[in-house]
């Protein structure tokens, strides 16, 4: 299989350098046939990788430990989902994936514009296939995730590093990726409009969705990276300035920053360079990020270790990247030229042009403070470095008065504001600000800039409603509906600008909540049985810790006690886990999570105990508003889908007739109505550690077989295991599951019976392996599937283009068949 | 040139001067030295007072801590404390209120954020990679092997 997997990624890269070559040489001579063989080469190389990534798994999933890469992050025990979330889980995987997911988006990105942009597609087809053609080469040559073992393979792997045996931190990369990689495909529309010359705004519409689409899994991405830090590190924060989080956020801001100018450029035909750089630093970024955390420059936690090799491949690329795309653009400059000018400072394009500087002043500052060491080190010869302080000392400012402009923006007009306007536009929000702050100022707030940015926060609410209510107002009265009708048709009609303003809300709930960071408390305390302290408005009592192993890690729990105001409110369970295999590496913290609207409390339990007297070391951390982050995502993740919305969605409100639209209240409290429906089950069951749900020992063999297959349905807890989950929903299910085995069922029957009881199969951690449910097995064989008939139908077509690929050949035929060689011969 | 291009380069000038300075000056009190034991403590009075990450090894044996606390002191030495340079003479003694990480122990490498007092070195942070670390890898990779 291994070999399989080694051919394909070869096949892949040279079928991806005739993709390129024919693209641009038949684009050239006005081939369209030549052209369209290129583009059947280039979905060629997706059919190629999905099979390559079905061999992948495959390989995980039947523990095929003679290949290194798996026996390196996997191993026989693992969980089924681990299995697989192991293909990206190192550097080689990471790098095969990421090929993978370019070449899907590249072909449907193809796919969708080949009408509409056919002057455009000989290049996009041309970029997309040189990036796949590098980080192929650098597989096939230097880091082939299917090498293996020359002599015997190991009996078992090493698993997957605890750590990344998480729920988050499983879809954390994927969503990363497809945001990095995402903005590979705006990048080579606008090279195919620099080389064309088409530089009219047609490219820009072109990849706009693309732009959204890719920011809004960066931010998922981000956003899951930040629960995984809170959750599985347990250093109490979310965000430590950490090289590997700075490489997400950096194309973050500049595609940030695009998002707002490329509306600029539509309306005003202003910013057109501005707007062209951007999307080439947004794509430099996206691969200086990889280079950063995979070549040992910058040192990290997490970062994947020293490689010279591959940080001077790195360096070469990134070198041709900028100097091509900038060439192209200073080539290009005449008809990049502006069609319009600044008209007064007074104007939502100057708002956007400030936004913009701010941002892409964020990203290089970003750069700038993480490469420090680097250039220091460089420069001085002396190795200084920069921590988290220095970082926030400038992005808490920077952030502020991103926040500001998020409010500015949308108040003031294109062209120009006139004093009235200002005037009455910004009456209601600056009112919410200043009234925000009084409260603030009443209330007592520590810190400066937490208080600003709750009055900025105040103020960027009213703006949004401010809008959303006028817009409406407008509406109703033109149509004659109702105003919930009037809005959601305001919405409709248009998009993006709303969705916006959505997605400005979330940001305005994750400001909220990185405000509370200002009143956090953290204090470390040693605790001996019985004893008890004070942190804020909690006190902890330490009821002994206990030690336990489940063959694949050693845990130590401890039980403490909560106290609020005199009364007992909690029973909390912080716990560490020793994996075997992984025993020299620093223990899993398994932190202890009381949530509530206002705040967290969060207890770390150190490794630093003495199990014979009891005594424990405590880290307690208070919290404030932390759970409004994620809650702010989820807003974002709203707004951003509203955009993204094909036109004729929403239709229903957007009717010009109130006839039609008047169902649009009816839809709504429908929706609503089932919404609270089905939350009402699920807020029942929310993850709460229950002092009851001690672990009583499983009385069978069967049983504690059976508790490690059946997840927890709480809801709250990533659907652990009873093994392991502590809340009382856990604990009912043991005993639910205790009883069953009393009554001497066997396994199949307890399903059985539990089926029937949850009406369905999803309380087990893994599917059943029958029936319907071989479907889930099935899943990596169907993608080989996949590929193969996308290989059948590429070859189908090829054959009718037999003529323009033969007229192809000769452009590409010596210097591709020599690298043919030297590749099989180095495969031999 | 133009009176509006005149304009636009004081602008920027001015704007570039301003986050220079205040980059600079940010810079100086943010920045922290990456050093070695033997690098500090010939000049030991230049260091005192300035942030640093000592990187070094724990002193096997000189690990104490205070009863029911969370104090602790320890020595640590510029070489690795195995192999023929066992016995090193750059020690420095450090001190550290706060939780431990698993891996500190005797003869693990180390990284302590702090600073250089009279009295030792003063750590609010440590870092600490576990000795047993390579061993480990060795013995996968003879498996592996055999």
């Amino acid at each position: 299989m291994a070999s399989l997997g080694s051919f394909l990624l070869l096949a892949a890269f040279v079928v991806c350098s005739y993709a390129a070559v024919s693209a641009v040489v038949g684009a050239r001579r006005g081939s369209r046939r030549l052209v369209e063989s290129g583009v059947g080469a280039f979905y060629l190389v997706a059919a190629l990788m999905s099979a390559a990534s079905a061999v992948m798994i495959n390989a995980f999933l039947t523990d095929d430990f003679s290949i290194k890469y798996v026996s390196h992050y996997s191993d026989s025990v693992q969980p089924l989902f681990y299995k697989i979330t192991s293909y990206w889980g190192g550097l080689d995987g990471s790098i095969m994936f990421w090929v993978f997911l370019l070449s899907i988006f590249g072909s449907v990105a193809v796919y969708v514009n080949r009408e509409r942009h056919r002057e455009l597609i000989p290049y996009v087809v041309a970029t997309i296939s040189t990036v796949e053609m590098f980080f192929l080469y650098l597989m096939v040559v230097h880091k082939n995730p299917f090498t293996t073992y020359l002599t015997s393979a190991p009996q078992d792997g090493n698993g997957l590093n605890p750590l990344l045996q998480n729920y988050w931190m499983a879809i954390h990369p994927p969503s990363l990726y497809t945001g990095f990689v995402g903005m590979t495909i705006p990048f080579a529309f606008c090279i195919g409009a620099l080389v064309t010359g088409h530089l009219d705004d047609s490219w820009l519409r072109a990849v706009r969705r693309w732009t959204m689409f890719s920011w809004l899994f960066l931010s998922f991405g981000l956003t899951l990276g930040m629960i995984w830090a809170y959750e599985v590190l347990g250093w109490g924060g979310y965000w430590g300035w950490d090289p590997v989080e700075n490489a997400g956020l950096l194309p973050w801001f500049t595609a940030t920053a695009f998002l707002h100018s490329v509306m600029v450029q539509e309306r005003r035909s202003m910013l057109r360079v501005w707007n062209v750089t951007l999307v080439i630093t947004t794509f430099f970024l996206t691969i200086f990020g990889t280079f950063m955390t995979r070549s040992g420059v910058v040192q990290s936690v997490h970062a994947f270790g020293d490689d010279p090799t591959l940080a001077k491949l790195f360096t070469i690329f990134m070198v041709v990247i900028v100097v091509f795309s900038f060439s192209l653009v200073i080539y290009r400059l005449p008809l990049l030229k502006a069609r319009n000018e600044l008209d007064s400072w007074a104007s939502r394009e100057a708002a956007f042009l400030v936004n913009n500087w701010v941002l892409l002043f964020s990203a290089l500052f970003i750069l700038f403070a993480t490469m420090f060491p680097t250039l220091s080190e460089a420069v001085t010869g002396q190795r200084l470095t920069v921590a988290a302080p220095f970082f926030n000392r400038w992005m808490v400012p920077i952030g502020l008065i991103l926040l500001l402009l998020t409010g500015i923006g949308p108040l003031l007009a294109w062209r120009k504001s006139t004093l009235t306007s200002i005037r009455d536009q910004f009456l209601w929000p600056g009112s919410a600000a200043l009234a925000t702050l009084a409260l603030v100022v009443g209330l007592g707030v520590p810190v400066w800039a937490s208080g600003l940015c709750f009055a900025l926060c105040g103020f960027v609410t009213g703006t949004v409603v401010q809008e959303f209510w006028r817009g409406g107002n407008v509406r109703r009265r033109n149509t004659g509906t109702d105003i919930l009708t009037a809005i959601i048709g305001l919405v409709g009609r248009n998009k993006r600008r709303y969705g916006g303003y959505i997605v400005h809300l979330g940001i305005v709930l994750i400001c909220f909540g990185f405000a509370g960071n200002g009143s956090k408390k953290d204090q470390t305390i040693r605790l001996k049985l019985g004893q008890q302290a004070t942190v804020g408005a909690y006190t902890v009592r330490n009821d002994g810790v206990r030690a336990s192993d489940d063959g694949q890690k050693q845990m130590f729990t401890a039980k403490i006690a909560v106290f609020k105001g005199g009364n007992q409110i909690d029973t909390m369970y912080p716990g560490r886990s020793m994996f075997r295999k992984h025993e020299d590496e620093e223990a899993r913290t398994d932190v202890a999570i009381r949530r509530t609207v206002a705040e967290d409390l969060y207890l770390v339990l150190p490794g630093d105990m003495d199990l014979g007297t009891q005594t424990i070391s405590l880290q307690v951390v208070v919290n404030p508003l932390v759970d409004w982050i994620w809650f702010g995502f989820g807003v974002l993740a709203f707004g951003t889908g509203i955009a993204l919305l094909p036109e004729r969605a929403l239709s229903f409100a957007t009717a010009k007739l109130p006839a039609e639209a008047a169902s649009a209240a009816t839809v709504l409290t429908l929706v609503a109505a089932l919404l609270v429906g089905g939350a009402r089950p699920a807020s029942a069951q929310m993850h709460v550690a229950d002092p009851n749900a001690a672990m009583t020992p499983a009385s069978t063999p069967l049983e504690q077989q059976m508790r490690t297959e059946i997840g927890c349905l709480c809801g709250g807890c990533a659907h652990e295991p009873l093994t392991t989950c502590t809340c009382g929903k856990a604990q009912e299910m043991r005993a639910q599951l205790h009883e069953q085995i009393a009554q001497g069922k066997n396994h199949d029957q307890i399903v059985e019976a539990l089926i029937e009881e949850y009406g369905g199969q999803y309380f087990l951690t893994a599917p059943l392996d029958r029936g319907f449910n071989r479907l889930a097995w099935l899943v990596p064989y169907l993608a080989a599937g996949f590929g193969i008939v996308g290989l059948g139908f590429a070859a189908v077509k090829w054959s009718h283009r037999a003529p323009a690929k033969t007229e192809a050949l000769p452009a590409n035929d010596p210097a591709m068949e020599d690298r043919l060689d030297d590749e099989l011969r180095s495969l031999d | 040139m133009s009176h509006r291009n005149i304009r636009i380069v004081v602008t920027a000038l001015v704007l570039i001067g301003a986050f220079t300075g205040l980059l600079w000056s940010t810079l100086r009190t943010g920045t922290e030295y990456f050093k070695n034991v033997d690098e500090v403590l010939p000049q030991k009075a230049a260091w005192e007072g300035k942030t640093l990450q000592l990187h070094g090894y724990v002193v096997p044996g000189s690990m104490m801590r205070k009863p029911d606390s969370l104090e602790w002191r320890f020595k640590v030495q510029n070489d690795p404390p195995r192999g023929a340079t066992a016995v090193s003479t750059n020690i420095v003694e450090a001190s550290y209120t706060g939780v431990v990480p698993d891996t500190f122990k005797d003869e693990a490498e180390v990284v302590l954020h702090g600073q250089l007092t009279p009295t030792g070195f003063k750590s609010d942070n440590i870092v600490a990679k576990c000795p047993s670390k390579y061993e480990a890898k060795d013995k996968f990779e003879a498996k592996a092997g055999s």
